[in-house]
C-alpha cells in the first residue's frame, strides 16, 4: 500500500487511494451473504408478493386477476374469524409476560432451590412443539389428567367443561398451552436482564428503607424496559403467527383455526397458492402495522425514562464541552 | 496490488461458487431427462413383452441379482409383525428363486419422500408407485404391457395406466366401509347386517340402548378419519361406476338429498344423526386413533367408518381377532349394494434397473403368489388370486364389488381443479370439511341441509368457474 502510494503519487487511481481499498474490501467482504440474503430471503419474498396477484396452483396456468386474492381475504368469513382468534392468543401473550416478570423478579432475588425453579420453568420450551401438542392432547381428554387432579380437588366431573370440545373454552385450552411452552423462555430472557443491573443500586434503596414492590418498580422495570419491549414485540407478532398448538392439538377443526392454520389449508390442501401468498403479505402488513403501533406506544409509556436518559446525555456532553473548553484554554496559555 | 487480490479472490470465490451450482444443476437435470427418455424408448420395446412372458417358478430360476424394492409398510419390516413379514415374504420368495435377493427399505413419510427419491433418480428396482401425474409414468416406470392384455390377468390396474400401456400392478384393492365388533352387534341384537341408512341409524340406537360400548367412534381428533366417509362417494352411492371421476365433474348439487335414501346427503346424514342422536362418543374432540383399535378389538366400540385395510390392524390390536368384522357402507341402490374398491399402491419398476429381469420377477410373484391380499384384508388381485375371507360374505349377501371408472382422457385433472376451485377436497385425506358436520351435530349450531347447502354452493360455483374457463380457452 505505502510503495504504491510512493512510486505514483501524482497518478493515483481512486481503487489504489485508501478510500477506494477500503470500498473494495468492503465489497469483496459483503458480496457473498448479501448475494445468500437476497437468493434466500427476499428473491423468494418478491416471488411471493408476485405470486399474491395470480390466481394458481403449484403446477398449471397462471392467470393474471390483480387485486382478487385481497379481497377475497376480506370477503371470506373463515379468514377473518381466524384473524379474531389472535385476540386469544394476544391476551395470553400479555398474562405470559406478567408471569414471566414476576417469576423473574422473585427468583433474581435469594430463593431456596432457585436455580431449581429456574429450570422447571424453563424446560417446557425446550420440549418440541409437536410433543407438546401431544401432551396436551391428552391432557385435556375427557377423564384423563386435568379432569382427574380437578375431581381430586372436589369440582363435580359435570361441572367440569369439554376443554377441546366446548367452543367457549376450547381456544383458552389452547392459547394456555402456548403459555405453558413460552413463558420459561421469557422469564429467562428477563432474568439475564436483571442480573445485569447494577447490585450497588438494590444496597442503596434498601438503606433508603425501599421494600422489594419499590425496587421492582424503580430499579428492575425501568433497568429492563428495552428486554420487557422486545419480549412483548415478538409474544404479540408470535400471537399473530400462531400455528403450532391448534395445528397438532385440534387440527384447526372446532372453530380454533388460527390465520396460519387457514393459510396451511388454502396453500396445501386446496393448492390456492395465489389465495395464500395473499394472506401471508396480509399478515405481514398486520405484524409490521402491531410493530409501529408498539413501538409508539412504549415511547409514549416509558417517556420519563427516556428524559432521564437525555439528561444523561446532556451532562456527559456538557462534560465533554467543559473538558474541550479547558484543553483550548491551555493551549492558548502556551 | 493487494486491492487487486483481493478483488480477484472474491471474484474467483464468487464464481466458483455459482459456477458450482451451475454445475452441479445442470449436469443432474440433464442426466435424469437422458435417462428418463431412453429408458422408455428400451422399455416399451423390451420390456412390455417381458414382464408379461414371465412364469414365475419356471423363468429362470437360477436367475442372479439384487433387487431393491422401496416400501410405504414399514411395520412389515419388523419381527413383532402381527401378520406375514417382509422378511417370511422374502423367505418364501427365495425357495422359488433362492439367488435373488431381495433389499427392502421402507420410508415412514413414503407419500413424500418417495417422491424426492424418484426425481433424484437411483431410486432402486421396484416401488410403490408415488402420487406422479399419468402422463409422466412412461418417463419414470418400465411399460408392463398393453392395458388390453394386462386386464386379462390383473384386476384394478387403470389408475397405472397411460396410452393404453400400464406401468404400474396394485400390491392389493381395499374398499370403503364400517370395521364392526361382531360381538357387540350380536349383544344389540342386530342379526342381519344393515343394507339401507335407517336400518343403520337403528342398530347404532341399539347398540346404545343394549349395550356399553360407543356405537360409532368417530375418531375425529385424528383428521384423516373423517375424510373416509367422501370414499364411499361414487359407485356405492349411486351404482353408477361412471359417476365419481366422470359424471360428477359436469353436475351441479351433488350434495342434495336424492329422497331415496341415496347419494352423498345419506352418507354424511348418518354421520350427523349418528352425533346428534349421541350414538358416538362423548367427547369427540380428543379421541385417540392408536387406542380406537384395541376398543374397537374388545368390544368398547361398536363399529368404525375406515375400510377393508383396517380390519387387520384392528385383529392384531387385541386378544379378540375374530369379534373383528367389516361391512360395506349400508346403502342399497335400485336393489343392489354396490361396494367400490381402490387400488393400493401400485409395484412400479425402474426402467433403468440393472436387474429388470429379477424386478420383474419379484413384482409378479408378488403379486401372482405371495397371497398378500388375503393376508392383509385386500382383494385379489389377479383374476384367479385369492381375496381375504369377509368378502365371501359381502358377495354372498349379494354386494356388487367394483371399481370406480378412471376419468375420461383430458379430464383427468379436472377433479382436483374442482376441489381446489371448491375448496371441498373430495376424496384427500383433509377431513377438515367432514369434521364440520361432527360439531355442528354435536352442538346443533347449523343443520346438515345448511351445510350441504352451502357445499354445493361452492362446487356449483367451481363447476361454473372451470367450465368457462375450458369454454373460452
Amino acid at each position: 500500500m505505502s510503495s504504491a502510494a510512493a512510486t505514483a503519487p501524482a497518478k493515483k487511481s481512486f481503487w489504489k487511494s485508501r478510500r477506494g481499498q477500503q470500498i473494495t474490501v468492503i465489497i469483496a467482504f459483503t458480496i457473498i451473504p448479501v448475494f445468500l440474503l437476497m437468493l434466500f430471503t427476499y428473491y423468494p419474498f418478491a416471488e411471493m408478493v408476485k405470486f399474491s396477484f395470480y390466481k394458481m396452483r403449484y403446477v398449471g396456468k397462471r392467470v393474471f386477476v390483480g387485486w382478487d386474492n385481497y379481497k377475497e381475504i376480506f370477503r371470506r368469513d373463515d379468514i377473518s374469524g381466524s384473524l379474531v382468534l389472535c385476540l386469544y392468543y394476544m391476551v395470553g401473550a400479555i398474562v405470559q409476560i406478567f408471569l414471566a416478570l414476576y417469576f423473574a423478579t422473585i427468583l433474581s432475588m435469594k430463593v431456596k432451590c432457585g436455580k431449581l425453579f429456574k429450570g422447571l420453568i424453563f424446560f417446557p420450551y425446550l420440549i418440541n412443539g409437536i410433543a407438546i401438542g401431544f401432551i396436551f392432547k391428552f391432557f385435556y381428554t375427557r377423564g384423563f389428567v386435568l379432569d382427574t387432579v380437578l375431581h381430586a380437588f372436589g369440582i363435580p366431573m359435570s361441572a367440569l367443561p369439554y376443554w377441546l370440545k366446548d367452543k367457549a373454552v376450547n381456544n383458552w385450552s389452547l392459547v394456555y398451552s402456548s403459555v405453558w411452552r413460552y413463558m420459561g423462555q421469557n422469564m429467562v430472557l428477563f432474568i439475564g436482564a436483571i442480573m445485569s443491573v447494577d447490585s450497588s443500586l438494590y444496597e442503596a434503596a434498601a438503606l433508603d428503607g425501599a421494600n422489594n414492590w419499590q425496587k421492582f418498580k424503580y430499579i428492575i422495570l425501568p433497568s429492563i424496559k428495552t428486554i420487557v419491549t422486545l419480549n412483548i414485540i415478538l409474544s404479540i407478532t408470535g400471537s399473530l403467527s400462531a400455528f403450532e398448538a391448534p395445528y397438532v392439538i385440534t387440527g384447526g377443526n372446532n372453530g380454533t383455526g388460527t390465520f396460519f392454520v387457514v393459510m396451511d389449508k388454502v396453500a396445501h390442501t386446496s393448492q390456492k397458492v395465489g389465495l395464500a401468498s395473499a394472506m401471508a403479505v396480509f399478515l405481514l402488513c398486520i405484524i409490521f402495522i402491531a410493530t409501529i403501533i408498539q413501538k409508539l406506544l412504549f415511547k409514549y409509556i416509558f417517556r420519563n425514562a427516556n428524559a432521564d436518559d437525555e439528561s444523561l446525555d446532556a451532562k456527559k456532553a456538557k462534560q465533554k464541552a467543559r473538558k474541550a473548553a479547558a484543553k483550548a484554554a491551555a493551549k492558548g496559555g502556551m | 496490488m493487494e486491492a487487486k487480490k483481493i478483488v480477484t479472490v472474491g471474484l474467483a470465490a464468487v464464481m466458483a461458487m455459482s459456477l458450482a451450482a451451475c454445475g452441479s444443476g445442470s449436469s443432474s437435470s440433464k442426466g435424469s431427462v437422458v435417462s428418463g427418455s431412453s429408458s422408455t424408448a428400451s422399455g416399451s420395446s423390451s420390456g412390455s413383452s417381458d414382464f408379461l412372458s414371465i412364469e414365475v417358478g419356471k423363468t429362470d430360476t437360477d436367475l442372479k441379482g439384487t433387487v431393491k424394492f422401496l416400501t410405504n409398510r414399514t411395520d412389515m419390516l419388523k419381527d413383532d409383525y402381527n401378520g406375514t413379514s417382509w422378511k417370511q415374504y422374502i423367505a418364501e420368495f427365495n425357495k422359488l428363486y433362492p439367488n435373488i435377493k431381495i433389499d427392502v427399505e421402507g420410508l415412514t413419510d413414503y407419500a413424500n419422500d418417495s417422491l424426492t427419491r424418484l426425481q433424484g433418480g437411483d431410486w432402486g428396482d421396484v416401488m410403490m408407485i408415488p402420487a406422479v401425474v399419468s402422463a409422466d409414468l412412461p418417463t419414470y416406470f418400465e411399460d408392463l404391457g398393453s392395458s388390453d392384455e394386462i386386464s386379462k390377468l390383473y384386476n384394478y390396474t387403470s389408475g397405472k395406466t397411460y396410452n393404453g400401456e400400464v406401468y404400474g400392478i396394485p400390491i392389493t384393492a381395499t374398499t370403503p366401509g364400517f370395521v364392526y365388533n361382531k360381538k357387540v352387534f350380536e349383544q344389540a341384537g342386530i342379526t342381519s347386517l344393515p343394507t339401507n341408512v335407517d336400518d343403520f341409524l337403528k342398530d347404532l340406537q341399539a347398540i346404545k340402548d343394549k349395550t356399553d360400548a360407543i356405537p360409532l367412534y368417530t375418531n375425529y381428533a385424528a383428521g384423516w378419519t373423517n375424510a373416509k366417509w367422501d370414499d364411499v362417494i361414487g359407485i356405492t352411492t349411486t351404482g353408477d361406476a361412471d359417476y365419481l371421476n366422470q359424471k360428477m365433474l359436469h353436475s351441479k348439487d351433488i350434495f342434495s338429498d336424492p329422497g331415496d335414501g341415496t347419494g352423498a346427503y345419506n352418507v354424511y346424514k348418518v354421520l350427523y344423526d349418528a352425533v346428534k342422536n349421541g350414538c358416538t362418543e362423548d367427547d369427540f374432540s380428543t379421541t385417540d386413533w392408536e387406542s380406537s383399535k384395541t376398543k374397537l378389538n374388545n368390544g368398547e366400540i361398536g363399529c368404525m367408518m375406515l375400510g377393508s385395510w383396517a380390519v387387520t390392524q384392528m385383529q392384531g390390536a387385541g386378544d379378540h381377532p375374530d369379534d373383528v368384522g367389516f361391512m360395506a357402507f349400508p346403502m342399497t341402490v335400485n336393489g343392489k349394494q354396490y361396494v367400490n374398491a381402490n387400488a393400493d399402491y401400485s409395484f412400479g419398476i425402474n426402467p433403468d434397473s440393472k436387474n429388470l429381469e429379477a424386478a420383474n420377477i419379484w413384482v409378479k410373484w408378488m403379486t401372482e403368489q405371495s397371497n398378500y391380499s388375503a393376508n392383509e384384508g385386500g382383494l385379489a388381485i389377479t383374476k384367479d388370486g385369492k381375496s381375504a375371507d369377509f368378502y365371501k360374505d359381502m358377495e354372498d349377501a349379494g354386494c356388487v364389488i367394483e371399481e370406480n371408472a378412471p376419468a375420461k382422457s383430458g379430464e383427468e385433472d379436472l377433479l382436483s381443479d374442482l376441489n381446489s376451485e371448491s375448496e371441498l377436497n373430495i376424496g384427500s385425506d383433509d377431513g377438515s370439511r367432514n369434521a364440520k358436520i361432527i360439531e355442528a351435530a354435536s352442538d346443533g349450531s347449523e343443520s346438515l341441509d345448511d351445510i350441504l347447502k352451502d357445499w354445493n354452493d361452492k362446487w356449483n360455483s367451481a363447476v361454473d368457474d372451470l367450465s368457462s374457463v375450458s369454454t373460452a380457452s
